[in-house]
């Protein structure tokens, strides 16, 4: 099958998203277990997402006072299509990729900027005061993290010269981003945990705010609204493993199973942060993001292209 | 390579969208969906550029217009005291003038379709548009290019002079107390100084 044909494309994008949402919920579980008990019961795991999901499913779907219904309801949908963009530029293995464009770092970027949209659109349009503060929480929280994650990106393109995904992989033959660029991945994650609004700047949707975005959607848009959210945080992952891990490159396994093991590291990783680091209040966020994010970014932009020159 | 008949059609479509978006930018009666028709609109802009081989543009215009018509939203909402930009307001002001100057506007750019000489030079394909923009950005129009950046910046760390906490206009939690609840309000707390 040709990867860059319509039916390749939506059965390699939406093979990876879902299964990758699916690890995600498994993860939650088991490791939110480990952090509380102690222990973790790996066949509870398995089975507690699809039980929560079908549950949400068979759950009467809730109704606001003259919402704006088109809105309401296409959010999830633009969500979860900006992350399936986004998939679609990283190359999985070698010459398997939907769309190794050019300019696919730009076109990343551009999709996981209309998360933005996404997010404050579903907010305001239930019309209802949780969730719009939800929405407008979102807005602070995207406008803080973007610069850090527009600058590493950039960055992880200057040894490269290329904005081109597949470039970007190629240049860590000989090393790999992570050690190339120290600062890279860790502003990368903490970005990255913004985009999806997980753990410790999970306050868009936050219990504080009865569920955020989310305190008026039940039923089945709801169960979309948390699959495209998980998208997006598997399209994170799925980019820093390509960016700053290597990519597909290793020894040994084929190139698809370290994609998949890389892939797999990083999204325990922000699983487990969101499990073991306490809930950080956005003024304060937005604060650290702006003096010690953002400088820390440009750090690694100039020394990354003072070394590239 | 996609067929041309392929671009053709995406061409249409994304031309058709993108006037059809902007139309219901005032059609609409919301601040929020006004700025987002006009961000579909914008959108259907940068395929159209991306069909022209100007991908990063188009990308970029994408990526830009995204967060700043969520900002203008956010903007509009604020200065026109309508709580969350719910409540239904109309687009469209000054209908005469409007009028006028939309029959202008269109039999203008009408009129520069239908007169100019358009080139036709096909570009090489095997010239890569982004690196040659990225030349002409730090090459010859690198003085216009950093004079647009320089200002931009210096506007912003007035905006932000301003609109901070310790601004140029006190401490943003001075003399910000909300109303009381009686006939005539006591002077709000901080006001004294």
């Amino acid at each position: 099958m040709r990867w860059s044909s319509p039916l390749g494309a939506v059965v390699l994008v939406a093979g990876v998203l879902s299964a990758g949402a699916y690890v995600v919920a498994v993860l939650d579980v088991a490791l939110g277990r480990l952090t509380a008990a102690g222990h973790l019961r790996l066949r509870h795991a398995l089975r507690q997402p699809l039980d929560e999901t079908a549950l949400l499913l068979l759950t009467r779907p809730s109704r606001t006072e003259r919402p704006d219904a088109q809105a309401w309801a296409l959010a999830p949908a633009l969500l979860g299509a900006m992350a399936a963009a986004a998939v679609a530029t990283v190359p999985l293995g070698r010459g398997i990729a939907v769309a190794d464009v050019a300019d696919g770092i730009v076109l990343f970027g551009a999709a996981m900027a209309m998360v933005m949209v996404a997010v404050y659109l579903h907010g305001w349009s239930a019309n209802s005061p949780m969730p719009l503060l939800g929405g407008y929480r979102f807005i602070a929280l995207a406008l803080s993290y973007e610069m850090p994650l527009a600058l590493v990106l950039i960055a992880a393109a200057l040894p490269a010269e290329s904005l081109s995904v597949g470039a970007i992989v190629a240049s860590q033959h000989d090393l790999w981003n992570v050690v190339r660029q120290p600062l890279g991945l860790p502003l990368y994650l903490i970005a990255g945990a913004g985009l999806a609004f997980w753990g410790p700047l999970d306050t868009a949707d936050g219990p504080d705010l009865a569920g955020g975005t989310t305190a008026e959607v039940s039923g089945p848009s709801r169960v979309a609204w948390e699959l495209a959210r998980r998208f997006v945080l598997v399209a994170v992952a799925v980019m820093g493993a390509a960016v700053f891990l290597g990519g597909w490159q290793g020894p040994m396994l084929p190139g698809p199973a370290w994609m998949a093991l890389k892939t797999l590291v990083l999204l325990a990783g922000l699983v487990w942060m969101a499990h073991r680091v306490a809930r950080v209040r956005l003024e304060r966020f937005v604060v650290v993001a702006w003096t010690v994010l953002i400088p820390l970014a440009l750090v690694d932009v100039f020394v990354s292209g003072a070394i590239a020159l | 390579m996609i067929r041309s008949g392929t671009v053709d059609i995406a061409f249409w479509m994304f031309s058709a969208g993108s006037v059809v978006a902007a139309w219901l930018v005032f059609r609409t009666d919301s601040m929020v969906r006004a700025a987002y028709w006009l961000l579909a609109s914008f959108a259907g802009v940068g395929a159209l550029m991306v069909l022209l081989n100007a991908r990063f543009l188009g990308l970029v215009l994408v990526l830009m217009m995204a967060g700043e018509m969520t900002i203008m939203a956010v903007f509009m909402v604020m200065f026109m005291m309508n709580p969350a930009g719910l409540n239904p307001m109309t687009m469209v002001h000054q209908h005469r003038t409007a009028k006028i100057a939309g029959v202008f506007a269109f039999a203008g750019l009408a009129l520069v379709g239908l007169v100019a000489d358009f080139p036709d030079r096909p570009a090489d394909a095997r010239r890569d548009p982004t690196s040659d923009l990225g030349r002409e950005l730090l090459g010859d129009s690198m003085l216009v290019f950093e004079t647009a950046g320089v200002t931009l910046l210096a506007t912003m760390i007035g905006a932000i002079a301003i609109a901070s906490k310790r601004g140029r206009y006190g401490d943003a939690e001075q003399g910000s107390a909300p109303p009381a609840l009686e006939e005539k309000p006591p002077e709000p707390a901080g006001m004294e100084h």
